[in-house]
């Protein structure tokens, strides 16, 4: 081990003593006047500049260097890089947080210490080298104490995932919780965070005893609860039509779930209104032919439940299927060998065995109501639901964020409390019913009546689906949708028009500034995604360690968070030193990735639990490292998963916008929120236009990428496909 | 015995790269970030010309002024952006008032129009005027021929029952539009009056949007008669093909000086003055009519737009952008309105 | 260049596994000696499998001290010992062809590509697999399967191989025919091996040693004769080869017999150290012999018992017997006078194939 930690030593140096410790300053001379921002390394400025505080960092190094170098003191090795690097790690993070661009960051000090005359600015290169390098050290102490088996990858990967996720996910929610209680001068009031919180507009229920609209919360859960319903209902006839009925085209069903994925969020809400809007076609069709008066009742709650259902319906869908692919044939045909009808079949063994999987849709599709944002924006009307009240209360004439921090709290509790009741209810039920034997059984088909129920609800639908699809597609060629359908490219042009000038093409189109960035962010972020989601699930399925199951429910804790809440998080955190990050399009990859984990653990977690664990074990007892191991032996039978978190989080980084919409700068402009922007003004023709070249953009991606990776040769052993999980945007 | 470390190694060179990224911030020497409040055209189109002009690069964010505002303030500690352009006087001079926002006296003061000097002047020289819009009514032509009602004139004229359920105007807690359609009828009315104004009319509202604009464009697309709004969103439908038209409230309306900002520490001073020039300047003012936006012109050199309404001939009340900026106002009004229509609305 | 042995011992002082409060393996010591062939055996969840992936270093030692070639080894994973594992799935990577399988574990030890390829196919050669190197692992029955795990354990020559249960998935003929080839291959190469399993016979058939383990403690180690003639306790008599387990008396010791006292029978069994008094005897079933009929008074040389049930089993006869001292189960050689079942009979015991174990 005394190779591995020399090199992240001499990495901790190389931070300390030659990089610029702060950000901004590469190309700064070191001995520049003591100002914020702008100096050497922690060495030379701390030295040279006054800033003192920089001194202590090197004290850790001093000590590892010692153990390293002198062979007397190895045995105690282990210990000292462990709590040498804990201390680094420490003191980096605590003088980064207690001196701000100005001094004292915190008023405490200022009064315990006295002024101090210079500030500093945020992490540089220097600074995020050595954080790591002490990160390393200390985990290869653990390892070197024989704690993870002796292995330091394990503890190295196990320290970095939890250092992200503590720097990325609880930091951010660490201040949206502190800004729940701002008095609005800086400081922190209980009361203040009281008042927030207990607000008469979030709570009250006005709406059951008086004409007056009820509160965001009631609205919000009451929204979430009629999606989580009708999408449950319409994934399970969809399932039992794909799966226990002789339906043809169930290929097309596929695609269905394939379709919610690459839509970007607010899609389905203009093809809602360019059908049921007062002026739209289905709407004057209404009443030219049967004299039903056109109204508003798009806007509002029944609006935002019919475009949820419609985006949601096939992640139930996707649930749904597993669960009914997953009831054993065998069970019901003993069943029906002990005398039981069809139906009675249906209704004492098959429905029970759905009802976990039921539930688990329903608390999908209630979770991802309640973050969706698109769809509330552009169809809510005076439906007001907690996602859009938190936009506003950033952007909105009040410009209050305490208020918004505070009803974030309420929301993440609201889908914390929902995963709290999923993992309860789910936890005590076992619905494993695929045994390791083969089942030899025929699926029964279903009962006439659920049989012509499951076809009456899903084939409407998904005809509904295909016709606002196909409108979206064709609305972008319309020169005036619903005034003047007649066809045109102009709205295409405007977005996508190239023209040459002098200097040779100029990409003149409006919107290919936010797509080279769209794109530039999601081929950023999506392996990073899938490195760090695989990573992740390797520890969780494959290493056994102290704190396994708290460390899981961390890395999932980012799929519960609502991306608003995600958004204003991540500006109050990394605005500022010492993480200083807004403006850049670093911090929209960070989000990303910490937004789409998730999924890609669960894709690598359901794949990794199919590869026998004797795999690895043998190729550990064969000299093979954990790092070979996972290169030679799991990559190569984890390609499907790793196709999937690709695909997955490339596509959700391009269809995104709940989180992003606060996180875009000028220069870093995405394509969601660009259209949102068109939406607000409008603008429908641009928008719609936009929105299906990326939906074209999107499954040529898909298409290529399944096309280029191909069937796996390795003989019988094949792996189930992975269901993606959709995440609330 | 392999290295085990590579793989960690390259991620955590990996997350080093990425803070380095972190290093080059967007406000980097040489390109100038302007948050833009106008219509997404306009700032393109104004970047572009200011790029020509003088070769700096700009970096156009279109913002809402809620946005632009939010955006700035969370940044104060350590601006990215350089120049806040367009956008209504009032966020503006909540921004001046906060401190965020750089006084600035540009040689040009001499042509400009004394509304825009006005706001230079409550907002001790750290933003002034480029445009001016008036508060108005868009309507939709068509619709009202049919349903053979005559086209709205006068504040008054919104209560009538043939409007009901047919008018839409923006929430103020989100939108600066409809703050400036309150703060009006309050001067208009008095503040009891506007409250007991707005309650009726909240019968014939059928929904209060999140935008600004978003009535003009719902007009527009028939999906409501009427709608409160900047009259220059209302002809810019108008341009683009639509059965509208706009008229301006009888008893007398209120009116945006849209601003032009710098950002108190801004690291591309020198490029932001030369910016907040071109857009005082009549060369870059000509930059709203080549895209179709038909506000008023602060530059009394500025060709005015033959289709801008003419503000001579709107009875524009003296409002008292002082009072109705501050935050404490603006909040007590907000806050009213919550309570007393917005919990009553459908 | 040929496959050689670097055989070395295995030491364990006092280890133990815990699982939380539960102890998967509890304070257990001792050696196996280099090239020999020890079993670890005991019934499932006794602690064997645990203490072999202790060896390996998949698992970790919660305490005490392993030992490999005198060197320890308690703290060192698994990629850094030089311990290489049959696994009882084979565990062969699919995605590779079978010469790339045999070879993986030279090529990650960074041996260069065709001096792996080559030692690969002689390993293939050793387990009479050579010219299947280009197949897939899926393309090989169990049996084949089977020789390509112990190949790609093999050709990194290490200091212990070990077996986890390797015969468990194949049929019974099969089993018999790689249990002898593994036997014949380590005695050939001279390997330090540790083979787990739950098998008696497939103990008894390949071991130096077997060391029985029972709820994480080692019940008795020894070779496999001493383990069969002397068992040490009721678990060691009855798991190996099987008992008939009755009540009896410790009556007197001396000159290496003890004798023991069941009713009014006395036998002379090993003498194992147990002191005089209550014991109880482990009778093997072929350590019973059937006489038809009732004897006399029944004294002097056997018990009567009824016989319940008797089947014809073709190499022999197997009965259940109903006694004063319980049910007795007995394989009896002789087939050409069967005794029906109903009948009464005496029961005598042979010399041999008895033991006096604690209460």
């Amino acid at each position: 081990m005394r190779p591995r930690s020399a090199v992240w030593l001499a990495l901790g140096w190389v931070g300390f003593a030659l990089l610029p410790w702060f950000a901004g300053s590469g190309t700064q001379p070191a001995l520049a006047p003591p100002s914020p921002g702008p100096a050497g390394s922690a060495l030379i400025d701390g030295l040279t500049n006054g800033r003192w505080w920089l001194l202590p960092v090197a004290l850790p190094l001093l000590l590892a260097l010692a153990v390293t170098a002198l062979p007397g003191l190895r045995a105690r090795q282990p210990a000292v890089l462990l709590a040498g690097g804990a201390f680094g790690l420490a003191w980096v993070a605590a003088q980064g947080f207690a001196i701000g661009l100005d001094g004292w960051a915190w008023g405490w000090l200022a009064a315990l210490f006295g002024p101090l005359p210079l500030g500093q600015g945020g992490y540089g290169a220097g600074a995020a080298l050595t954080a790591l390098s002490f990160l390393f050290l200390m985990t290869n102490g653990f390892a070197g104490l024989g704690f993870m088996k002796g292995d330091r990858f394990t503890a190295g990967a196990i320290g970095l995932v939890l250092a992200a996720i503590a720097a990325f996910v609880f930091l951010p929610v660490g201040y949206v919780l502190s800004g729940a209680g701002d008095t609005g001068t800086g400081g922190f009031s209980a009361a203040a965070l009281w008042t927030r919180l207990a607000a008469p507009d979030i709570w009250r229920l006005s709406c059951l005893t008086e004409a007056k609209s009820c509160g965001v919360v009631w609205n919000s859960v009451f929204l979430a609860v009629m999606t989580g319903i009708a999408t449950t209902l319409l994934g399970l006839a969809f399932a039992l039509v794909a799966v226990r009925t002789g339906f043809r085209a169930k290929k097309l069903l596929r695609v269905l779930t394939v379709l919610p994925i690459i839509t970007p969020p607010f899609v389905i809400s203009l093809a809602v209104i360019l059908l049921f809007g007062r002026n739209g076609t289905v709407t004057l069709g209404l009443a030219e032919w049967f004299g039903i008066p056109v109204s508003r009742w798009i806007y509002g709650l029944p609006g935002v439940l019919l475009t949820q259902t419609l985006a949601f319906t096939p992640i139930s869908f996707l649930v749904m299927i597993g669960v009914v692919q997953g009831i054993g044939p065998s069970l019901e045909e003993a069943a029906q060998t002990l005398r039981a009808s069809r139906w009675v079949t249906f209704r004492t063994v098959t429905w029970p065995l759905m009802r976990p999987g039921v539930a688990n849709a329903f608390l999908i599709s209630f979770i991802e109501s309640l973050a969706d944002f698109g769809n509330p924006l552009i169809l809510g009307g005076n439906f007001e639901v907690l996602s859009t009240k938190i936009y506003f209360a950033v952007v909105g004439a009040q410009n209050d964020p305490g208020r918004a921090a505070a009803l974030g709290i309420i929301l993440l509790c609201l889908c914390l409390g929902a995963f709290w009741v999923q993992r309860q209810w789910l936890g005590k039920k076992s619905y494993a019913t695929v045994g390791g034997k083969g089942d030899n059984g025929i699926p029964s088909q279903l009962p006439r009546g659920v049989k012509i129920a499951a076809y009456a609800t899903a084939l409407p639908w998904a005809a509904f689906t295909f016709v606002l699809y196909g409108l979206i597609l064709f609305g972008g060629f319309t020169e005036n949708w619903g005034r003047n359908n007649s066809l045109t490219l102009r709205h295409y042009l405007a977005a996508f028009d190239l023209s040459w000038g002098p200097s040779g093409l100029i990409w003149s189109g409006r919107a290919w500034g936010s797509l080279f960035t769209t794109i530039e962010v999601a081929a950023l972020s999506a392996p990073l995604t899938a490195a760090v989601g695989l990573l992740t699930a390797y520890l969780l399925v494959r290493q056994r360690f102290a704190g396994r199951g708290a460390f899981e429910f961390l890395t999932m804790l980012s799929f519960a968070i609502p991306g608003t809440v995600i958004g204003i998080s991540y500006i109050l955190a990394f605005n500022q030193p010492p993480i200083e990050l807004t403006g850049t399009i670093t911090i929209l990859i960070i989000c990303f990735v910490f937004r789409n984990m998730p999924v890609s653990i669960r894709a690598g977690v359901a794949a990794m639990s199919q590869i026998d664990r004797s795999l690895d074990e043998c190729s550990l007892t064969l000299g093979a490292g954990s790092v070979q191991t996972i290169r030679r032996v799991i990559l190569p039978l984890l390609r499907p998963a790793i196709v999937a978190s690709l695909v997955y989080s490339f596509v959700r980084a391009i269809t995104s916008i709940s989180a992003v919409i606060f996180l875009v700068s000028p220069k870093y402009e995405l394509a969601t929120a660009y259209i949102v922007g068109r939406v607000e003004q409008g603008d429908f023709g641009l928008a719609i236009a936009y929105s299906s070249a990326l939906i074209v953009l999107m499954s040529v991606v898909i298409a290529l990428i399944q096309f280029a990776v191909g069937e796996r040769r390795i003989g019988r052993r094949t792996a189930t496909p992975v269901t993606l999980q959709e995440k609330p945007v | 015995m392999t290295s085990a470390g590579n793989w960690i190694k390259s991620a955590g060179l990996g997350l080093g790269a990425l803070v380095a990224l972190a290093a080059h911030p967007a406000s980097a020497q040489g390109t100038l970030t302007v948050l833009c409040g106008v219509q997404e055209e306009w700032c393109k189109a104004i970047a572009v010309a200011f790029e020509k002009k003088t070769g700096t690069a700009v970096a156009m964010s279109r913002k809402s002024a809620g946005e632009a505002l939010a955006q700035i303030r969370a940044e104060s500690a350590n601006p990215k952006t350089d120049v806040w352009w367009g956008a209504p006087g009032d966020p503006h001079l909540q921004a001046a008032e906060e401190g965020l926002t750089l006084p600035y006296e540009s040689p040009q003061q001499a042509d400009l129009q004394p509304w825009a000097l006005s706001q230079h002047k409550q907002s001790q020289g750290r933003s002034v005027g480029i445009y001016a819009g008036a508060l108005g009514f868009v309507y939709n032509v068509e619709l009202l021929a049919k349903r053979k009602i005559n086209a709205p004139k006068c504040w008054a004229d919104l209560l009538r029952p043939e409007f009901k359920d047919e008018i839409q105007m923006a929430n103020p807690n989100a939108s600066g539009t409809a703050y400036t359609a309150l703060a009006t009828l309050v001067q208009v009315l008095g503040e009891d009056g506007a409250f007991d104004y707005l309650k009726k009319l909240n019968d014939n509202v059928n929904q209060y949007t999140k935008s600004g604009s978003a009535p003009s464009a719902a007009v527009a697309r028939s999906e409501t008669l009427v709608g409160i709004v900047f009259m220059h969103d209302g002809i810019n439908q108008k341009i683009n093909g639509f059965p509208v038209d706009v008229s301006a409230p009888c008893e007398g309306t209120g009116y945006e000086i849209g601003s032009v900002s710098i950002i108190k520490g801004t690291k591309n001073l020198d490029a932001a003055k030369a910016f907040y020039e071109f857009a005082l300047s009549p060369e870059g003012q000509a930059t709203g009519a080549e895209t179709k936006q038909f506000q008023m012109p602060s530059n009394r050199k500025s060709a005015t737009p033959p289709e801008a309404p003419k503000l001579e001939a709107i009875r524009l009340i003296d409002y008292n952008f002082q009072k109705y900026g501050t935050a404490e106002e603006r909040k007590r009004l907000l806050s009213r309105w919550d309570a007393d229509i917005k919990a009553v609305a459908k | 260049m040929s496959i050689a042995s670097k055989a070395a011992g295995v030491e364990f002082r006092n280890v133990s596994r815990r699982y939380g409060n539960t102890a998967a393996v509890d304070d257990v010591s001792f050696t196996i000696e280099a090239g020999t062939l020890v079993t670890l055996l005991g019934p499932s969840g006794c602690g064997k499998t645990t203490t072999l992936r202790m060896i390996a270093g998949l698992e970790m030692a919660s305490g005490g001290t392993i030992l490999i070639g005198g060197k320890d080894v308690t703290r060192l994973p698994a990629t850094d010992r030089n311990v290489t594992m049959v696994f009882q799935s084979y565990a062969l990577f699919p995605h590779m062809t079978v010469a790339d399988n045999v070879a993986y574990g030279l090529v990650v030890s960074g041996v260069r590509k065709r001096d792996a390829a080559a030692r690969a196919a002689e390993g293939l050669e050793l387990v009479g697999l050579g010219g299947y190197g280009q197949r897939l692992p899926s393309e090989l029955s169990g049996g084949q399967q089977q020789r390509v795990a112990v190949a790609r354990a093999l050709v990194l020559e290490p200091e212990v191989l070990l077996f986890d249960e390797p015969l468990s998935n194949l049929d019974a003929k099969l089993r018999r025919k790689m249990r002898d080839d593994i036997r014949e291959l380590q005695q050939k190469l001279g390997l330090t091996s540790v083979y787990v399993t739950h098998d008696q016979e497939e103990a008894l058939a390949v071991s130096d040693r077997i060391i029985v383990m029972n709820k994480s403690v080692i019940a008795q180690t020894g070779t496999p004769d001493e383990l069969y003639r002397r068992p040490k306790n009721r678990f060691v008599a009855d798991f190996i080869g099987g008992a008939n387990l009755l009540d009896g008396e410790l009556v007197a010791r001396g000159g290496g017999t003890a004798t023991v006292a069941l009713g009014r029978l006395t036998l002379s069994v090993p003498d194992t150290g147990l002191p005089a008094g209550e014991v109880l005897l482990a009778i093997r079933p072929n350590a019973i012999r059937l006489r038809p009929g009732t004897v006399g008074d029944g004294s002097g040389d056997g018990i009567p018992v009824t016989v319940r049930k008797a089947t014809y089993l073709g190499s022999h006869m197997e009965y259940g017997l109903v006694s004063e001292f319980g049910d007795l189960f007995v394989v009896d050689p002789n087939v050409a006078n069967p005794v029906p079942a109903g009948a009464a009979a005496l029961a005598t015991f042979t010399g041999d194939g008895i033991a006096a174990v604690a209460r």
